[in-house]
């Protein structure tokens, strides 16, 4: 569907040339372990089992305002999302890498973030189908980038370019670090 | 496949009642990217990621199908008239 627009020419990329692959898997990997890590923890079982599990699951009752599609965010996902986004200052939920990112609103906010000079860390939903759907309800937020400020939903690619522009996300990310 | 830029237009004329809209098609043709400039007496007294929302949520159905959604302005009429004047007196400068 129109989703895998921008992933679909970009998991080629690996395989074609065949000499320069090697340092595009490094970034790649280095990216991978971070989001790994701080998301296995709490779901242990791999994302496929997960993802077929969803299908059989008996509509749970929530008390957010999120309505349609309410079975991607498990409430294993969201204490998950919620460790992640508390225990880091920063958090980007792009596609890709911080090394490599994979789309371009990912990218523009990747840079904006290095131009900052504030430690943030990366989580790419490109390798997580149940963590790219379940994070949109998390934030009530339909595309990616997702930025997350000391916990909170900061917005997306245009939100950030617009704080960036006119000085409030570096007030704020000021505020953040010296918390 | 993809949604038009009519369909766009409609769905954010009917739920925000804009006194003024932009939407510009960025995708080449498939449907899937759209730009959006929006002038809306709803947006008053909120903020920016909350204007978003309110773009968001009247696209719902459409969102299914458009990959990327760029919200290049999304203010109030009084915002809309402050821009249009400096951007007069900055052109006539």
């Amino acid at each position: 569907m129109s989703s895998s627009l921008c992933v679909t020419p970009l998991q080629f990329q690996p395989r074609t040339p065949s000499q320069s692959s090697s340092s595009f898997f490094h970034s790649h990997v280095r990216g991978t372990t971070s989001a790994t890590l701080s998301l296995r923890p709490l779901s242990p079982l791999p994302s496929t089992t997960l993802s077929h599990k969803l299908r059989f699951q008996p509509k749970l009752n929530h008390s957010s305002t999120t309505i349609r599609c309410s079975f991607a965010l498990t409430p294993e996902l969201k204490s998950t999302l919620d460790k992640v986004v508390s225990s880091n200052k920063v958090v980007l939920f792009m596609k890709g890498t911080k090394d490599f990112p994979q789309c371009g609103f990912s990218n523009t906010v990747v840079q904006i973030l290095k131009s900052q000079n504030v430690p943030f860390e990366t989580i790419n939903i490109l390798e997580n189908e149940l963590l790219r759907q379940g994070l949109k309800e998390y934030s009530s937020w339909p595309t990616f980038p997702q930025l997350y400020i000391e916990g909170e939903f900061f917005g997306g690619c245009d939100i950030t370019v617009e704080a960036y522009q006119n000085g409030q996300l570096q007030e704020l990310l000021e505020k953040a670090m010296c918390n | 496949m993809g949604v038009t830029k009519e369909q766009v237009e409609s769905s954010l004329k009917a739920k925000l009642n804009p006194s003024h809209i932009e939407v510009i098609d960025t995708s080449g043709g498939c449907g899937a990217s759209f730009v959006v400039e929006i002038v809306s007496e709803q947006f008053e007294g909120k903020r920016l990621l909350e204007r978003h929302r309110i773009v968001n949520a009247a696209l719902e159905e459409e969102m299914k199908e458009i990959h990327a959604l760029s919200i290049k302005k999304a203010v109030t009429p009084e915002q809309w008239k402050q821009q249009q004047e400096s951007n007069q007196s900055n052109s006539a400068a």
